[in-house]
């Protein structure tokens, strides 16, 4: 009998060494692809176990917190998301909650929980001298004054709206406000049916809080849109320089029986003004015509150069802004001075004069500085790096001439709004009024891009004011705040 | 004259060996059960300083609790079975011991990971009646100890205790549902709030019942009918027993669904009915009367075809959230704990419904991760191991039937639930030996492990040294 016991030996050596594979197959092989299952509860409440890293604001050359994990008593979780200035900087952040995670905390995920690849070597220094867990850092290139300033402007003007301001040496994003925003802090609820109906009034909200519009919506660019037209004009030649003269009709003839005026039935100068007055008066006669001699591909050619017709990823992404490919000569006017079907987002606006700021080279658009691990050795540091060159540096310097005209001229669109004594630094810009609405019977959107100071540009800014009215009126102002603040102008 | 005694302890001659004698080996046993205690105590400490930072209020009181019990268990080992194994009793105390610290570290946590929100299943003094329950096991080891001073005598009641045996299993599918029935498996005793699960202690019958019915039959069975295939099948008339077994292993699994007790006696049957004829066909046809019986209850039961669709696949479609939820439940916690574990009272092991008892293996998968895993199954194979070496060394062939087949359903145990809730084979709720939490398997195994040390007493047991002198009668005169 000793054999047949001897072979079941055998069978139960069996049964225990499949029981071994087995385990090490779940525990060692496994073990990835199980966390990464969705709905496992383990490695959701786990998340709460650990100090997420903070998100900060160094734009300043300070570091503003503007998210990060407090310790709280009781729950699943130790810790809790706590935003400081939520409303301001919920574009920026987004929100972690137990369902989502958006905006920053959703692109950078990986390193604020601490999985990302680069952080392992940390994790297991942790893991063997006993220390918790944390979170990476990170920096995002947003000036707090800047930010703040542009959310407190958005707010007080009472109209939607989005501000994007730009480093345009660099491509750092210095602010980027939306308004109506929302609190990220409601989101950090651990409770389901509370943050699911929370979520459901922001959505429903007609407000539309949730959306980010500095990258998520598009307006027409109205008039701004003639630093494109001004721009591919003087680059093929058809303008040589600021002093050469335009045709600038008092009507121009559209070719489909209608034609274009300018604003009010003003006319233009002599009607042959050179393109610095046109651009300064913003006549739209002249770039219309302007947008016909040079054609619709042109004009589209060159508005892909400055960014447009591409979804940017900074990390989060924007949505394409739209120049459509136009032949009519009717299209090819209003598409010239931004009408028509233009449309931008704020991100975009800014990205023209940071263009233009630059010598003509577009810097590609930032928001994270640097990513830095718990012993606060750099894991990963922005390199600004070029999205494009739209035009040269002499026709960048034509377009900052003309630019500051609008502000420093009295008879500038922005002259009563942005010039140096209002602003306290010679601001170069160009000012939109976009009508819009169904037989443009609903309000103008008021759209200004800038940057300053104009010889020695340190900060571009797109504004959109979602019916605020005239660009000069109710978005210089906003931009001008948003330089002195990040210029800490008394 | 020659002085008498002087003869007696004069020593040996230098051309003759000394006749080795075994040692008993207590001192090597109490040795290990100290280690086995430290053990313990340890994990009772790591898991509160885990869960609440610091050390458990309970912790000299469990652990003197604990040291007494397995203390007794040794007295009553060095006094009823002094050459018995001296690993099995350290072995069982260690699984038992880790068993009821999962216990209450499970307990601590309550439902959802939330302190005080008592699980159904897990009530605040689970703990202490695990700790009850071991004593009432370590009894019941004792008393194994005390009463079977042979193995053989046990034969005696061959027929008596496989009826007993028949009786204990049968009760839950005679008793109504409400007074048996548990998470869809009818195997319960359930007598106001004090429940017991007869099919623990049947095994034990059954496997004396098996043991002296198959010693008697063994030279029957053993003869060769037909030659198939190169192997000598059983004549028809032999038959029957393996048929009646396989029958009554299918009742099981039909009025109580309860496929892993019924895989237990069958698989318990096969070995031992091949451990007394040698012959493999009686495996083979074993093996595929199984597979047959398993088919059938998986086309004819819902409950049993379902536990097949979750072991395939458990993250397919909806299963994760619905078949298969406790098993995905279980596999995200060993996979959480990785190789090295969380460490105790770090995890999550509350997600999973029912960790406590037949998912408790996933506990400390998670917590002490595949290494204290393959640490746990060395100590069950060890177990395994020690049983399988005193059948081999017994002479009694009912003591050999017995151990045997005892030690190999303590492996098939623990193949059968490990393995199921591991997903290497489909899931059977059935009691992890010694750790899941319940008082019928612990005391079941206690006095499994009672039988095991009885045998290999028996086994070890140095033979009555025969007087081989012949010289000493000599000085003997008379007159």
């Amino acid at each position: 009998m000793n054999r047949a016991i001897f072979r079941l030996s055998l069978a139960c050596l069996v049964m225990f060494v499949l029981l071994m594979i087995n385990v090490n197959y779940v525990q060692a092989f496994q073990s990835s692809s199980l966390a990464d299952r969705p709905g496992n509860s383990r490695v959701f409440y786990q998340q709460f176990q650990y100090k997420r890293g903070s998100i900060v604001a160094v734009g300043d050359g300070g570091a503003t917190k503007i998210a990060e994990s407090r310790l709280v008593k009781g729950g699943h979780g130790t810790y809790k998301r706590y935003y400081p200035d939520g409303p301001a900087y919920a574009p920026v952040t987004g929100f972690d909650s137990i369902f989502s995670k958006t905006g920053i905390e959703g692109t950078e995920n990986k390193e604020l929980s601490g999985t990302a690849p680069a952080l392992e070597v940390h994790n297991l220094i942790s893991l063997i001298t006993g220390k918790p867990k944390l979170g990476a850092t990170v920096s995002v290139t947003l000036s707090a004054a800047a930010q703040q300033a542009a959310y407190k402007a958005l707010a007080s003007s009472g109209h939607e709206g989005a501000v994007v301001a730009l480093n345009p040496r660099t491509g750092a994003i210095l602010t980027m406000a939306s308004y109506p925003s929302y609190n990220p802090n409601a989101y950090t609820t651990l409770n389901g049916d509370k943050l699911d109906k929370i979520d459901t009034a922001n959505r429903k909200n007609p407000g539309q809080p949730l959306l980010n519009r500095a990258l998520q919506a598009t307006y027409p660019p109205g008039s701004t849109f003639k630093i494109v037209t001004s721009s591919a004009a003087f680059s093929t030649h058809r303008v040589a320089s600021p002093s050469s003269p335009v045709d600038a009709p008092p009507s121009l003839p559209l070719g489909n029986g209608n034609s274009l005026i300018n604003d009010d039935n003003e006319t233009c100068g002599d009607g042959h003004p050179p393109i610095i007055e046109a651009f300064l008066l913003s006549c739209n006669t002249a770039f219309g015509k302007l947008g016909q001699q040079l054609g619709g591909a042109k004009l589209r050619q060159y508005a892909n150069k400055f960014g447009f017709n591409t979804a940017h990823e900074v990390p989060l992404a924007t949505v394409p802004s739209v120049i459509p490919k136009v032949t009519d000569p009717a299209f090819e006017a209003f598409t010239a001075i931004g009408q028509y079907n233009d449309s931008v987002t704020p991100m975009q606006e800014a990205m023209l004069s940071a263009a233009i700021a630059n010598g003509g080279t577009l810097m590609k658009p930032y928001l994270v500085q640097q990513v830095q691990a718990p012993d606060l050795s750099a894991i990963d540091t922005a390199q600004p790096t070029v999205l494009s060159r739209p035009v040269t540096s002499t026709v960048a310097g034509y377009m900052t001439q003309m630019m500051k005209q609008v502000t420093q001229n009295p008879a500038g669109t922005a002259y009563a709004t942005a010039n140096s004594s209002v602003a306290g630094v010679e601001i170069a810009g160009k000012t939109g009024t976009a009508q819009n609405g169904v037989n443009n019977t609903g309000l103008d959107d008021a759209v200004f891009t800038c940057f300053a100071p104009a010889d020695n540009p340190r900060i571009a800014v797109g504004v959109i004011v979602k019916g605020g009215g005239f660009g000069a009126a109710a978005a210089a102002p906003i931009a001008v705040q948003v330089i002195r603040a990040y210029l800490k102008l008394p | 004259m020659t002085d008498l005694s002087a003869a007696y302890s004069a020593p040996p001659r230098e051309d003759e060996q000394p006749v080795p004698m075994p040692r008993g080996r207590r001192r090597t046993e109490l040795l290990m059960l100290g280690f086995a205690v430290v053990v313990v105590v340890l994990a009772y400490a790591c898991a509160g300083l885990g869960l609440n930072g610091r050390l458990p209020a309970s912790l000299p009181l469990y652990c003197v609790l604990f040291a007494a019990i397995v203390g007794v268990a040794h007295l009553a080992v060095r006094r009823f079975v002094p050459w018995a194994d001296p690993l099995m009793l350290p072995l069982a105390a260690m699984l038992n011991g880790l068993g009821v610290v999962m216990i209450w570290r499970l307990q601590q946590s309550g439902r959802g990971g939330n302190p005080g929100v008592v699980i159904g299943t897990l009530s605040t003094s689970s703990t202490l009646l695990q700790l009850v329950w071991s004593a009432v096991g370590v009894a019941a080891f004792i008393a194994v100890l005390m009463v079977i001073r042979e193995p053989r005598t046990l034969q005696r009641y061959t027929y008596t205790l496989g009826a007993v045996g028949l009786v204990l299993l049968a009760i839950p599918a005679l008793l109504p549902a409400s007074l048996s029935e548990t998470q869809g498996a009818k195997v319960w005793i359930k007598l106001g709030g004090f429940s017991i699960q007869p099919g623990e202690f049947a095994k034990l019958a059954l496997a004396v019942f098996f043991a002296g019915y198959l010693v008697s039959k063994r030279d029957v069975l053993s003869l060769a009918g037909r030659r198939v295939l190169g192997i000598d099948l059983p004549r028809a008339r032999d038959l029957g027993p393996v048929l009646i077994a396989w029958a009554a292993s299918l009742l099981i699994l039909f009025f109580e669904t309860d496929i892993g007790t019924s895989a237990l006696f069958f698989g318990m049957f096969v070995a031992m009915i091949y451990i007394a004829t040698q012959r493999t066909s009686w495996l083979l046809i074993g093996f595929f009367l199984f597979i047959g019986g398993s088919w059938l209850a998986g086309t004819i039961i819902p409950h049993v075809e379902s536990r097949f669709t979750a072991w395939l696949h458990p993250f397919a479609g909806n299963n994760a959230a619905t078949s298969s939820f406790q098993l995905v439940q279980g596999l995200e916690g060993m996979g959480f704990g990785g190789i090295f574990g969380t460490g105790l009272g770090h995890g999550q092991p509350y997600w999973t419904p029912l960790v406590q008892s037949d998912f408790i293996m996933t506990a400390f998968g998670e917590e002490l991760g595949l290494t204290g895993l393959m640490a746990l199954l060395l100590l069950f194979g060890l177990l395994v191991q020690r049983g399988l070496r005193a059948a081999v060394a017994v002479k009694d062939p009912f003591a050999k039937l017995l151990a045997g087949g005892l030690s190999f359903v303590l492996a098939l145990q623990v193949f059968v639930i490990v393995g199921g809730v591991t997903d290497l084979i489909p899931l059977t709720g059935i009691t992890t030996p010694f750790l899941s939490q319940g008082g019928s398997s612990l005391v079941a195994s206690w006095a499994l492990v009672g039988l095991l040390m009885r045998v290999s007493n028996s086994a070890r047991k140095p033979a009555p040294q025969p007087i081989q002198d012949e010289g000493m009668t000599q000085v003997v005169r008379t007159g």
